[in-house]
């Protein structure tokens, strides 16, 4: 078992926590996937369909996917010692089939409370060209010091929810 | 005729059926799931690390659950609509993020997934049977730059069979 991948009282606004490159995600990743949860819309294998009936630019890589990727990013910037506590994203921009794909988390901040920190990150989904197709936020909770853990399953107390996402998200 | 925010009230607050899972997580289902996303973490798939891991435990990733409700043997078939209809779009019986939820009548007929919002408490574990249950969280009729838009707030709350909370997921679309 991996502890956390950084030392929590060196986090540092600005600085990049984690990377997690997806690759080229081709058309078969894209049928895989919605092979794997049974969404059989035509926009994601069908690509007559696609540009024909609902005017895209091309098969387009399911949100539903994106989404996970978000949620591993956050995994692996906290290593296995944290947990994902709140997750808030939009999708900016379609990814369609032949995008290469990077996720990115940043460090916006972290508070202390208890035994426990709650670290921020902002969080982006990129392509190949450099535009963010899809942003957010996540919440992380780590222990604050050697021993802890963090609780499990992670009930926040209500003095926790004083921690929120940023205004501007 | 222009919508007013009275056709919408009712809905607010509106809960959706308690939904269960065809069956529970299955070891297989989980491969395929990881493998769809590429996430080789061994606490998905390697029952050694995972009993030793901090879940005890070999579980599903934290979102996992709103992809846990996939068609049941004797459920309608997606496909059936392909062959019935060239422009049907393949999600025939998929009611999507509204987990039973009555759809709300509307004169919008654009949709636009506006974000989510979710929180997370623990995973789903293999052998567990998940359940969702939907309801309308806010329903707001405003006025945008070229007509007006239905904001619509779906919260989902997921469990294992009813009982501990998975997450919550709070969905925001946005109907022009």
């Amino acid at each position: 078992m991996t502890t956390s991948p950084f030392d929590v009282n060196s986090l540092v606004p600005g600085q990049i926590l984690a990377t997690l490159d997806k690759g080229v995600i081709s058309t078969a990743h894209i049928m895989r996937w919605s092979a794997a949860v049974e969404n059989f819309h035509r926009i994601h294998y069908d690509h007559a369909f696609a540009t024909g009936h609902d005017k895209l630019p091309g098969i387009l890589i399911n949100g539903s996917w994106k989404q996970h990727v978000l949620v591993q990013l956050v995994k692996v910037s906290l290593g296995s010692e944290g947990w994902l506590w709140r997750l808030r994203f939009r999708y900016k921009k379609m990814d369609l089939a032949g995008d290469a794909l990077r996720a990115v988390s940043q460090v916006v901040g972290a508070r202390t409370m208890g035994d426990l920190v709650f670290i921020t990150l902002a969080v982006q989904l990129v392509n190949h060209l450099g535009e963010i197709s899809t942003a957010g936020h996540a919440i992380g909770v780590l222990p604050a010091h050697p021993g802890v853990r963090v609780p499990y399953p992670f009930v926040p107390q209500d003095v926790h929810r004083e921690i929120d996402f940023p205004q501007d998200d | 005729m222009a919508a007013t925010s009275a056709d919408f009230e009712r809905y607010v607050g509106l809960r959706g059926p308690l939904k269960r899972a065809h069956g529970p997580l299955e070891r297989d289902a989980l491969r395929r799931f990881v493998q769809a996303i590429m996430d080789k973490d061994p606490l998905h798939h390697d029952l050694d690390m995972a009993l030793a891991g901090p879940y005890g435990e070999l579980v599903a990733p934290p979102l996992y659950p709103v992809h846990a409700f996939r068609n049941p043997a004797h459920g309608p078939d997606p496909l059936m609509s392909v062959q019935e209809d060239p422009d049907a779009d393949g999600t025939f019986g998929n009611d999507g993020v509204y987990f039973g939820l009555e759809p709300i009548a509307s004169p919008f007929k654009r949709l636009l997934n506006g974000g989510n919002d979710i929180e997370f408490f623990r995973c789903l574990a293999v052998g567990e049977w998940c359940t969702a249950q939907a309801r309308y969280a806010n329903v707001l009729l405003k006025e945008g730059k070229n007509g007006q838009i239905l904001l619509v707030d779906i919260e989902t709350e997921f469990r294992v069979d009813g009982a501990d909370l998975l997450l919550i997921n709070r969905q925001t679309l946005i109907w022009r």
